[in-house]
């Protein structure tokens, strides 16, 4: 059952030949004999998702259809909200909070009938890369255990890499769904900012946060991102583009697209193996009648520090809710308001959440606005016309996802700069908008994997979404980690 | 620039943070490594893009258009409660806003 991939496991259910309940309970057994080395899973919900499961059965043997994804196990982020369930957003200041409601995208989800079977770790409010910054469990690469899986949804890409669900919902503000899922061999989407509803999402940066699935294959992500995709009037700044089959058009190959590469994306970031994995993954691109071209996004080399500053700044805005007053932890025994919201935040931000908010707050204020904020966002803006004039010359842009495979846990964490550089190549679409896949495109001389990034314009994932399965047939890549075989 | 241990204070301050010691001196070294990263953006020309221009490549012209009007569900707010570290009757209970002098809440 593990091996099978959600098109066909919901397929299998639909015409009777696999129960729901099965597919759920085998997914249960999975993780109870991996997760104790991988780390994915912060909470399992065995009960909901078998009654879940047993009424999908029921459904069909009554004769209703069923969703594109029925009876699909399914690993939620710790920041989407599923009403009655907790959500920590890895963080020890939402302890205890249970949410009141469920997540748009989640919704979408349960209305195509797939089973959330859990919550994943994350990198505490989704600030970071590696999982590492996450205040309640240590996750480890499915590929080695002294590596990171990446972050900040790298408990969703270890979930999957591990075949603990075959999909996962993760979230993206500047790499985070497509950098875990390049460190541990998935497929990753970010869809166009305004694709996918961010309502009952936990809010990080507003302007680039992301909802999007990894799976383990591309026609896998496919079909869940058109089964969470289109309008919500809960998310004012959700699209009224309307939902489509991602799966139509994905095996037309992608013969004489004009797919560009970034000059201004330097090598000297990528670590040799990265380098030339790259490199054959354009050899790869062209062998499958791809027509390579070079464009120019000058602005591509400032959107690390744009990103650091515009996140930032947003996240220190939209984390002041996280006072103690309303919901999470509340410091005893403040003798004022302001001493509870001191003592509520100081007690439950872990080191790097509270780093951020300094920088932001920073960035913001009085004197420094201009000089940081002010030239950050007319940068970002910039960028975005510099990929909408690229497009122009190319249908899709391809980069490397990150510059290397996977590092090790404990390598980074004193060294935040480090930490954020290594998003140098997911930052720049984030600030753009546009959506972004990672798709495996081999391993390193460690033999760990690495990722191909492929972008496209704003609503044009399906022709991404076909690049990566064109590329992805021609690799013949197969997740097949040696840590949780 | 570099950013000194007192404006690290005075930062979190603003932000409603407490940190030790030791944490200020960390952050104040971490910070001023970011913030001259960060320096290099005075470097890149931001063009004639409008500062509001940094929100979506979406279109969401129409969303800034009110949504119908609906009933409130008094349950969601039972659950909201539920969530609050202290209330009374369907109230948010907090600290007052000024500190008692001698520390009496």
């Amino acid at each position: 059952m593990q091996a099978m991939t959600a098109e066909g496991l919901a397929a299998a259910i639909r015409s009777g030949e696999r129960n729901a309940v099965d597919a759920v309970e085998a997914a249960f057994a999975r993780i109870d004999e991996v997760d104790a080395s991988v780390g994915a899973f912060l909470e399992l919900w065995r009960d909901e998702a078998a009654e879940r499961a047993a009424d999908i059965d029921r459904r069909r043997d009554e004769g209703s259809p069923l969703g594109p994804l029925a009876g699909v196990p399914t690993a939620l982020k710790d920041n989407m909200s599923l009403a009655g369930h907790e959500l920590n957003c890895g963080s020890r200041i939402l302890a205890g909070y249970r949410a009141p409601y469920t997540a748009g995208a989640v919704e979408r989800l349960v209305a195509a009938d797939a089973v959330p079977v859990g919550r994943v770790n994350m990198d505490e409010f989704a600030m970071g890369s590696s999982c590492e910054n996450s205040a309640l469990a240590t996750t480890r690469n499915p590929w080695h255990p002294a590596m990171a899986p990446g972050g900040s949804s790298g408990g969703s890409a270890a979930a999957v890499a591990a075949a603990e669900a075959p999909l996962a919902l993760g979230s993206d503000t500047g790499g985070s769904i497509r950098q875990p899922a390049a460190f541990c061999g998935v497929v990753g989407v970010t869809p166009t900012y305004g694709r996918v509803s961010r309502y009952g999402l936990v809010a990080f940066a507003s302007s680039l946060d992301q909802i999007g699935p990894l799976a383990r294959n591309v026609r896998d992500a496919a079909l869940a991102l058109g089964a969470i995709a289109g309008p919500d009037p809960r998310d004012s700044t959700c699209s009224e583009e309307p939902a489509c089959d991602f799966l139509e058009r994905i095996e037309d190959g992608i013969e004489g697209v004009k797919v560009g590469t970034i000059r201004e994306v330097g090598t000297s970031a990528l670590e040799s193996d990265a380098a030339r994995g790259f490199e054959q993954a354009l050899e790869t691109l062209a062998r499958c009648g791809a027509e390579l071209v070079e464009v120019s996004v000058p602005l591509v080399e400032a959107a690390v520090a744009t990103y650091y500053v515009l996140a930032n700044s947003e996240a220190s805005a939209n984390l002041a809710r996280f006072d103690g007053s309303r919901y999470g932890h509340r410091a005893a025994g403040a003798r004022s308001l302001a001493e509870m919201y001191t003592g509520s935040r100081s007690e439950g931000f872990g080191p790097e959440v509270k780093r951020r908010i300094i920088l932001g707050t920073f960035a913001l204020s009085s004197g420094y606005y201009d000089a940081y904020y002010g030239r950050a966002a007319r940068i970002a803006g910039a960028l975005r016309q510099q990929f909408s004039e690229a497009f122009d010359q190319a249908e899709l842009l391809v980069t490397p996802t990150s510059p290397s495979g996977a590092f090790q846990l404990g390598e980074r964490v004193d060294d935040p700069l480090a930490m954020y550089l290594s998003d140098v190549f997911t930052t720049p679409t984030s600030l753009a908008g546009i959506p972004g896949i990672s798709v495996p495109c081999g391993l390193d001389s460690r033999g760990l994997p690495l990722g191909l990034q492929i972008l496209a314009a704003p609503f044009a994932e399906g022709t991404a979404l076909r690049a990566a399965r064109a590329f992805e047939r021609e690799t013949g890549f197969e997740c097949r980690p040696e840590a949780v075989p | 620039m570099s950013l000194g241990v007192e404006e690290v204070r005075r930062i979190a301050e603003l932000a409603r943070l407490r940190i030790s010691a030791r944490e200020e001196t960390t952050f104040a070294s971490q910070l001023s490594e970011i913030v001259d990263y960060i320096d290099q953006l005075r470097e890149f020309d931001g063009g004639t893009a409008s500062q509001d221009d940094t929100h979506a490549a979406t279109e969401t012209a129409d969303s800034d258009l009110p949504r119908p009007a609906s009933a409130a569900d008094g349950a969601l707010l039972d659950q909201f409660l539920d969530n609050a570290p202290a209330s009374l009757d369907r109230f948010l209970l907090v600290p007052q806003v000024k500190a008692t002098p001698g520390g009496e809440e």
